[in-house]
């Protein structure tokens, strides 16, 4: 990766996640992502920035889900409506980060499905929406289109757009204006190489954010917080091709061994503070939203970010 | 600011006289500039390039020991904002508290802890570094009897006296002077007597302050003092006052334009709610001792491991040994998949192969812990690697059959290892997320 | 007198009736395939009679040939003689396959200050009242000539063998041939006669492929004969690294006779063609890299590809022809390039001294591609350089329809980016089998610039058009149709090729800017980029700064040096005092090993993008696709 111009006049984008009624939505809330232009929680007071979101993670087909997380939920998790909704007020997460997992069976073609998950989803919660399409590019195209559709005039965020699979989800997020999701691999090359890609078939700037792909606390999470270091640098360089806000998921945080293997009494707390530290670590790191999956983990978030955070909190003016 | 080696050639004397071991002056300078050179290994270099080339490369950061013995540590001396610029040297030392108003058992119980709880990941034991012995009796005997009893444990680790008052702090270091514990802290009103006490045992010692302006005259005098090793408290009232005030103390030390503030950070994160928040704070920016309440079980490996993470040289890999793991239950006619021994490389792949649940071998290949990508392109992975590799794990006699899957990014070796290996060659997927698809598609025992 | 038409390219020729057909195809200029010099042995020059006929020994030659041949009208060409009007069918099997080997000078002027002289001088013969010996004749004669001080000369041993002999037999009237040696001259030849005129030196590239050799008068510096051909170890293992597997199990010898019989075979060729004695050549210059230059010293190459990585000698060698096996005159010394590590060796250092880099004050950058490739950044002052696996993409390998430099081979190509039909052309214009480098170079840039394919070099299927389509494996391009083709089947890129393609020039281009960052230099300090290599001769500097194989600077700063190790060896054979500069030269580079620099990485994977992932790196691409997107949007949305 190679200097880009030399003055650190570079601001972090924005991005519009969420609709609301007044916005031609139906979400009860919606955030704008971005504007700083310091290094994280550094520069809070200049009413620039917004505070980190933590994002819930859920799916449509929990037989793809981690047992940790399904034996909390208990039957919760069979049912995406009542999960996001719980997700919300019980839990207190920011944003619903949907997993259609139940596209990963094989032969998947059940592609009204989709529409159905969408549409309950949307009713069950007033959060804006990460939707997650599909694992395999040969219905990619279907996949999305349904999402996109469904989610109409909600500005979801789409993903996962990939350097070898970008074209589909960006033609959805364009005909029915989302956002895209572009996650590339720990690597802070290959995600501006994603954005440009993006950025030239149309996508525009602060429909973008970045996934930087983060492995787990012991399983390379020391090179997913240099990328993002990395990346807010660049950007805060002037690099636009990498100016926009970060979203990070360390989803196999419930799958290593050290949580995986855990004695099954101490299993839960492992798998909280697992998750706990490599999201808090990811937000120092410059990730604007974070995703967990252990519903525990949501609120120590939720006070962490508000004990950091000096700036202005969502909504105020 | 680090120099490129072309600017520090410049200011040598360009006689490639050889003398201090390097064959020409370009060599050494580009020595030097990665940071394994001696700059006194040069008998010619004028006074003013050695002004130049000395203070580029002094370390910006004062180095502060703690403790002696084997479980000591140092801190400080660290030359960079982020990790990925060069490396992040030294390891924050993360101290369990504990109280004189306790019990001598529970006093014992955690100085036991410390001294004998270890992890073991990737071949590096993890340990947590000290006992902080906080005066909360306010009497001094109280305070000596404490220290006593961590020090009766006989774990020798590091220690942290916690006690503003002078007349405790030396009732505590008569029982462990000798011992380099950390003396906690120095304010404006208490630093003469304290400077004089760290002088006489030889103990690093912190200050405490109000903002880092104040931290900075308070550090000047202890200077004046003839006390250089010290710590700066940044456990400010509000936790959201971290990350600024690190950020800005690593700043300035390493641009030296604030060599007041060129010290290590202490943090004392028992005065947060947060207590975990702040602890990952202090490890992620820049802190070089941290205190805190014993860890919980969860909390204490997650500690320790994001302490390894981020301590871990980004330009260095950790490396795996090569050789064959195998995966599930495998036997003669399971798989073998080559991959590299990039620990990362090898984590993520095993991690797919495991979910895959189908058993096989993982065949490492030592490529000096690059990834596929770079050892391909740099050469490393080569035919000959391969070959020799299956030689020396005997992986002819471990498995009947004679295919090896090698990753989607070694493509352009498949020809060039059949030749040399005589084995078949199937081209894996390039993500190892694919890697269970493609087995269940293309493996057929 | 009889006319020859040959097929399929109907070239006529007329030939006196009694000739050979092979005597009318070498007067035709077709290269046809002479194993055993036209004695009827080989069997290789097959022709077909299709009207007309000659005599011809059925009987006799039956035997190179099936039924249904003969049926056909086969013969052999060298024992068919013509009578009458003949069309003479000439199978693509019995022609020369040549490789383009570049043999092409820099246009740089030299200063011709050789290394060894003939002096002709006409002694007085010793009498009674003169009566100093032979040698001090010949030396003060020679003296007298306006040769070197008398007591700087000396004589070996088999040389004042002949020396009364040849002296007297010619009626003293004789020509010596003096080398400059450490501490003197040393007279190498004795002739009877005026032979000034017959003194020759030999440059020799000693590739681990080919073998180029350049012959020059060193009375006046110009070339009298060149050829090449295959290093003959290719017999041992085609590329370096088996060679020196071969070295190590006992191959050691046969490795070092073959490399002398390579040159040997180089020499003869060259020095046959131009009508010269090779007892006339007087000095040998050879450039290699450092195996190919330890296995023709004899010297075990083993220990270089092992950590850590150590040639046995580094500095310039001289040493005596016969020693090495080299035929030439009995006398003539070798010299050999010196080194800087195992992957930079004299070839490289030849390359410096060819291309002038290292004695000019502004900074160049000189990239040397081949199966591997070599990379010098610097001045005068210092010089960086480092080496690395480009991968056979560039030169054709790993691509499924990619192929050396050879007849049919696309080796320009450009495609219309609306209607994304190409147009291409072949080398010797036959039908297309097959695309090289410098083909690939063109099809990619082309692609990219037609928006077929994204920056990472994906194809995208959104397109309809039927050139651009599902293969078996991957999505691909078509380039030629089977019914355009000399093969039979569709020529296409795939995604796959690209893929390798874009990983062999990502190695390049992050070589260079990992040196351009270890000595804080950006693109606009660059005065020149040298190519060398045959590749470079043939490819559009355009193309190659568009997909991002180099550095961007302006076109007219790229410079072509050809075949610089041959080129860098024929300067230190005329002019000797290049030759000091060498080991300075190979001293003040230095090697950065790209495994142990921890932000090769990084570069690769920011090169690994068309051209670069860093669009600032590269203005005049960026302005140009910019345009050449306005024109296509909005194709990339399917």
């Amino acid at each position: 990766m190679s200097e880009n111009s030399p003055d650190s006049s570079g601001k972090i984008g924005y991005v519009v996640l969420g609709a609301t009624k007044a916005e031609g939505g139906t979400r009860t809330v919606s955030f704008r992502l971005g504007g700083e232009s310091d290094l994280p929680f550094i520069g809070m007071n200049t009413g620039q920035g917004s505070i980190p979101l933590v994002a819930f993670e859920i799916c449509d087909d929990p037989e793809y889900w981690s047992p940790i997380v399904t034996s909390y939920t208990g039957d919760l998790s069979n049912d995406a409506r009542e999960w996001a909704g719980v997700a919300e007020k019980q839990y207190g997460a920011d944003i619903i980060r949907l997993y259609l997992t139940s596209t990963k069976r094989r032969g998947f073609d059940n592609f009204s499905s989709i529409t159905t998950v969408m549409e309950e989803v949307l009713s069950g919660t007033g959060l804006p929406l990460v939707v997650e399409g599909s694992n395999e590019p040969a219905i990619d195209s279907d996949v999305f289109q349904r999402c996109g559709e469904a989610g109409e005039g909600e500005r979801l965020l789409l993903g996962t757009a990939e350097a070898g699979r970008y074209r589909s989800v960006a033609a959805a997020a364009l005909a029915y204006h989302h956002s895209v999701l572009a996650q590339s691999p720990i690597d802070i090359n290959l995600a501006k190489q994603l954005n440009i890609l993006l950025r030239e078939i149309g996508v525009k700037a602060d429909h973008i954010m970045i996934d930087p792909y983060t492995g787990t606390l012991g399983y390379g999470f020391e090179y997913s917080y240099s990328v993002m270091e990395r990346i807010r640098s660049a950007a805060l360089k002037g690099d636009t091709d990498l100016a926009m806000p970060m979203i990070t998921s360390a989803t196999d945080s419930l799958s290593v061994k050290e949580v995986r293997e855990a004695d099954p009494a101490a299993l839960e707390d492992i798998a909280v503070e697992w998750e706990f530290y490599a999201a808090l670590s990811s937000a120092i790191a410059g990730s604007s939203v974070v995703c967990v999956r252990h519903p525990k983990t949501v609120p120590l978030l939720k006070s962490a970010f508000r004990e950091l955070w000096a700036g202005k909190m969502p909504g105020e003016a | 600011m680090a120099l490129k080696a072309l600017d520090i050639y410049k200011l040598l004397p360009k006689k490639n006289c050889k003398e201090c071991g390097d064959p020409t002056c370009l060599t050494f300078a580009m020595k030097l500039a990665s940071g394994k050179g001696d700059l006194e290994k040069c008998p010619y270099l004028d006074p003013g390039a050695k002004n130049i080339l000395g203070a580029s490369t002094r370390p910006p950061i004062q180095l502060v020991k703690i403790g002696v013995g084997e479980r000591r540590f140092a801190v400080g001396e660290e030359f960079v904002l982020f990790r990925h610029e060069k490396t992040f040297y030294h390891p924050p030392g993360i101290m369990f508290e504990v109280s004189d108003l306790w019990s001598g058992k529970e006093i014992e119980a955690v100085t036991r802890r410390v001294g004998s709880e270890h992890y073991v990941r990737v071949g590096t034991d993890l340990t947590f570094s000290g006992v902080a012995i906080r005066n909360e009796s306010g009497d001094p005997d109280q305070f000596a009897e404490a220290v006593g009893v961590v020090e009766a444990t006989g774990t020798h680790v590091p220690e942290v006296l916690m006690a503003h008052d002078p007349a405790v702090q030396e009732a505590g270091l008569k029982k462990c002077g000798n011992f380099r514990p950390l003396i906690y802290s120095a304010t404006i009103d208490s630093y003469k007597p304290l400077c004089a006490l760290a002088k006489k045992f030889g103990s690093p010692l912190v200050v405490s302050a109000k903002d880092l302006l104040s931290l900075g005259e308070l550090t000047k005098l202890c200077n004046a003092e003839g006390i250089n090793d010290l710590l700066l408290d940044l456990s400010f009232p509000s936790l959201r006052e971290y990350i600024p005030a690190a950020t800005e103390v690593r700043q300035k030390s390493i641009l030296r334009s604030a060599p007041e503030l060129g010290y290590p950070v202490f943090l004392d994160t028992t005065r947060y709610p947060m207590q975990d928040a702040a602890l990952i704070l202090g490890i992620d920016k820049y802190a070089g001792v941290i205190v805190t309440r014993a860890l919980s079980p969860a909390s204490s490996v997650a500690a320790l491991t994001l302490r390894q993470n981020i301590y871990t040289d980004p330009q260095k890999p950790i490396q795996m040994n090569p050789g064959i793991y195998p995966v599930g239950n495998p036997g003669k006619e399971s798989p073998v998949l080559l991959t590299v021994n990039f620990s990362l490389t090898y984590f993520t792949v095993q991690g797919y192969l495991e979910s895959s649940r189908v058993p096989c071998y993982m065949f490492i290949v030592d490529t000096e812990g690059l990834s596929v990508l770079t050892a391909v392109a740099a050469g490393k992975l080569n035919e000959a690697l391969v070959r020799d590799s299956i030689k020396k794990f005997d992986l002819e006699h471990l498995v009947s059959h004679r295919r090896l899957i090698i990753p989607g990014y070694a493509s352009p070796l498949s020809g060039k290892i059949e030749e040399e290996t005589g084995w078949k060659v199937l081209v894996g997927p390039r993500d190892a997320a694919e890697i269970g698809d493609y087995l269940a598609k293309e493996w057929k025992s | 007198m009889p006319t020859v038409t040959f097929l399929p390219s109907y070239r006529k020729i007329t030939v006196d009736a009694g000739s050979t057909v092979l005597d009318a195809i070498q007067r035709a200029q077709i290269q046809m395939n002479v194993v055993c010099g036209g004695q009827g042995k080989c069997g290789k020059c097959v022709v077909f009679i299709k009207n007309g006929s000659v005599e011809f020994d059925r009987e006799k030659f039956g035997r190179f040939f099936t039924a249904e041949e003969l049926a056909q009208g086969a013969c052999l060409a060298c024992e068919a003689v013509i009578g009458d009007d003949l069309h003479v069918l000439i199978p693509e099997s019995s022609l020369i396959q040549q490789q383009k080997i570049l043999m092409e000078s820099l246009g740089i002027e030299t200063v011709f200050s050789p290394s060894v002289w003939k002096y002709y001088v006409e002694l007085s013969p010793p009498t009674l009242e003169d009566p100093s010996p032979d040698l001090t004749r010949l030396v003060w004669g020679i003296q007298k000539q306006g040769g070197p001080l008398a007591e700087k000369m000396y004589a070996p041993l088999d040389v004042l063998r002949w020396m009364p002999r040849v002296l007297r037999d010619s009626g003293w009237r004789v020509t010596a041939t003096l080398a400059l040696v450490p501490g003197g001259f040393r007279i190498i030849d004795l002739e009877k006669g005026d032979t000034r005129s017959e003194i020759y030196g030999v440059a020799i590239d000693l590739g681990t492929t080919t073998v180029v050799a350049y012959i020059r008068s060193l009375a006046d510096g110009r070339i009298v004969g060149i050829a090449s051909n295959y290093n003959r170890q290719i017999s041992c293992g085609e590329d370096i690294l088996s060679r020196v597997n071969y070295a190590r199990k006992n191959g050691l010898p046969k490795l070092q006779a073959l490399a002398a019989e390579s040159i040997n075979l180089a020499i003869t060729t060259a020095a046959n063609g131009a009508g010269i004695d090779r007892e006339d050549i007087y000095e040998v210059v050879v450039a290699g890299n450092t195996i190919m230059t330890h296995i023709l010293l004899g010297i075990d190459p083993a220990y270089m590809i092992e950590e850590p990585y150590v040639p046995v000698v580094r500095r310039y060698l001289t040493t005596a022809a016969p020693r090495l096996g080299i035929e030439v005159a009995q006398d003539a010394s070798v010299f050999i390039f010196p080194a800087v590590s195992d992957f930079i060796g004299g070839d490289i250092i030849a390359d410096v001294l060819a291309s002038g880099m290292g004695e000019k004050d502004e900074i160049s950058l000189l990239v040397d591609i081949g199966t591997n490739f070599e990379v010098v950044l610097g001045n005068r002052e210092w010089m960086f350089s480092c080496a690395g696996a480009a991968g056979p993409a560039l030169e054709g390998g790993e691509v499924l329809f990619g192929m050396r430099a050879n007849p049919g081979a696309i080796e320009r190509i450009s495609i219309d980016p609306i209607t994304l039909e190409p147009e291409f052309q072949t080398i010797n214009s036959v039908k297309p089998v097959g695309i090289c480098g410098s083909g690939l170079i063109d099809l990619l840039a082309d692609l990219l610039r037609a928006c077929v394919v994204d920056r990472t070099g994906r194809i995208n299927t959104g397109i309809i058009h039927p050139r651009v389509r599902q293969g078996d494996h991957f999505p691909e391009y078509v380039i030629a149709w089977k019914t355009e083709t000399g093969n039979n089947k569709d020529i296409v890129i795939t995604e796959n090729d690209i893929k390798n393609l874009i990983m062999s020039k990502a190695s390049i281009l992050a070589a260079c800017i990992t040196l351009m960052k270890q000595a804080g230099i950006t693109r606009n300090e660059l005065s020149a980029i040298y190519f060398s290599g045959a590749f470079g001769n043939y490819i559009n500097k355009e193309n190659a700064i568009m997909i991002g194989l180099i550095p961007e600077v302006a076109i007219d700063h790229i410079r072509n040096i050809g075949n610089g190790a041959v080129e860098g060896a024929n300067m230190a054979l005329i002019n000797r005092k290049k030759r000091k500069t060498l080991d300075e030269i190979a001293k003040n580079i230095a090697y950065i090993e790209l495994n142990a620099e921890p932000s090769f990485m990084d570069e690769y994977t920011g090169s690994s993008f068309l051209p670069h992932t860093d669009l600032a790196l590269f203005p005049r691409v960026e302005k140009m696709l910019d345009e050449c997107r306005l024109k296509k949007i909005p194709v990339g949305v399917p």
